[in-house]
């Protein structure tokens, strides 16, 4: 850690010392996300991306690297930091019933997951494994099973236990016939991420390995609910998700959203804590300029970072949905300079 | 004679690379006063000059700073109690 010492010396050779200690970080991590967990090898060649966001369920018999994805492991042992979203989200047919399968010589059975999510109405509500199959214990085959598979990598990777919480709750939860409002899963829910990092952290794990817990970040008090210290102190980032999707929406103003909130009302432990933008996107709908936009991303994550707060550390663009980039080539051009741009150099 | 005190604080702990520092520095010696010393010429007539003034200052400080990563901090002001300085991250 650098250090700066003042020295004030009077006349009569008598002095006075002072010292401030202070840390220059390392630039920001450009990232990204091609849609469908796609290879997203040639969108990145050429351009200073570094991170990586990818989506596994555990439900899947292939989380570490994934079905056919043999690039995930050349990107990671090239440096790039991979952002692993493994969620308690059953991600549909097939296979919605028990699961069983044997891990390194222990056979597990699995049952069906119990919960459903995301209960928008009008909507198909889909399925996850609930909070209290995992604190029961009833989930450790599926842990078992990523973790097995995460010891071949050979890298260190970020968990990031579900994908967004706030999304996940916002209509409540039903697991086994009983209904939980939001704030009630969301207390199941720090209950389950602590069950499962204690899970992960009680084994031997790969070097570099780091966990936080998924959360879009568009409602304070959910923020607030699963962000408690005690949960804080087992995980290494905080992170968040940022969109524009009207006109008005400025850089600054959506990545800072979240921020502000954190910086109100988390404690020391999750305010000591980087920021991982797990995804970020510009719905070319209403911001048919997305290239204009992107490029003041920079600046946006500069001025924050240099702001009282959680620094923000990686920000993984997200092509796909509301981020999906129209025309591609128009926004990767618009990403590569962005990236090629203080704070990310 | 007393002896000097000083504090040192950034604007921040961390930067990126980049960025503006700024330092600082509160400093004092309580032997530092300024004074002035006023001259009058009277030769043997009772003719007199103009009062001259000088300034000195008794246990003048200096304030030197180093930073063990090799920056280079530029003095921006000094009051005599507050110095600022800059640098680059």
């Amino acid at each position: 850690m650098p250090r700066v010492t003042v020295t004030v010396r009077d006349n009569g050779g008598r002095t006075a010392t002072a010292t401030a200690d202070y840390t220059i970080a390392a630039p920001v991590l450009g990232g990204y996300y091609l849609s469908g967990g796609a290879d997203p090898t040639a969108d990145m060649a050429g351009g200073n991306f570094r991170s990586l966001t990818q989506y596994r369920s555990f439900a899947d018999g292939y989380i570490f690297p994934g079905y056919n994805r043999p690039w995930l492991i050349t990107l990671g042992r090239s440096g790039v930091k991979m952002n692993m979203v493994l969620e308690l989200k059953h991600y549909g047919a097939p296979n919605t019933g028990p699961q069983t399968f044997t891990v390194d010589g222990t056979t597990y059975t699995v049952p069906a997951p119990a919960m459903t999510i995301q209960q928008r109405p009008g909507t198909t509500w889909p399925r996850a494994y609930g909070y209290s199959q995992v604190l029961a214990g009833l989930c450790d085959g599926l842990f078992a099973r990523a973790l097995s598979q995460y010891r071949t990598l050979g890298f260190g990777v970020n968990i990031q236990l579900a994908s967004e919480l706030d999304t996940d709750h916002e209509f409540g939860t039903t697991e086994s016939g009983v209904t939980y409002t939001w704030a009630q899963s969301d207390a199941r829910a720090v209950q389950a991420m602590t069950y499962i990092v204690d899970w992960f952290k009680a084994r031997a794990l790969p070097a570099g390995t780091t966990f936080s817990v998924g959360v879009a970040g568009f409602d304070r008090a959910c923020y607030q609910r699963v962000h408690p210290e005690p949960l804080m102190a087992k995980l290494d980032f905080l992170q968040w998700n940022v969109y524009a999707t009207n006109a008005t929406h400025t850089a600054l103003a959506r990545f800072r959203r979240p921020k502000d909130w954190a910086v109100a009302d988390l404690g020391p432990i999750a305010l000591s804590r980087p920021v991982l933008i797990a995804e970020w996107g510009v719905r070319v709908a209403e911001i048919p300029n997305q290239a204009a936009w992107i490029a003041t991303v920079p600046a946006a994550i500069a001025q924050l970072n240099a702001e009282r707060g959680p620094r923000i550390v990686r920000t993984n663009y997200f092509n796909s949905g509301w981020g999906t980039l129209s025309p591609k080539e128009t926004g990767l051009a618009a990403l590569r300079a962005a990236y090629a741009t203080r704070p990310y150099v | 004679m007393a002896a000097p005190t000083a504090t040192a604080s950034l604007n921040a702990s961390t930067y990126s690379p980049g960025d503006q520092m700024t330092l600082t520095v509160s400093y004092g010696d309580a032997d530092t006063r300024p004074v002035t010393v006023t001259i009058v010429v009277t030769d043997a007539q009772g003719n007199s000059s103009a009062p001259v003034k000088v300034t000195a200052v008794i246990d003048p400080l200096t304030l030197s700073v180093a930073d063990d990563s090799g920056r280079t901090w530029a003095k921006v002001s000094d009051n005599g109690s507050v110095a600022v300085h800059r640098a680059v991250a």
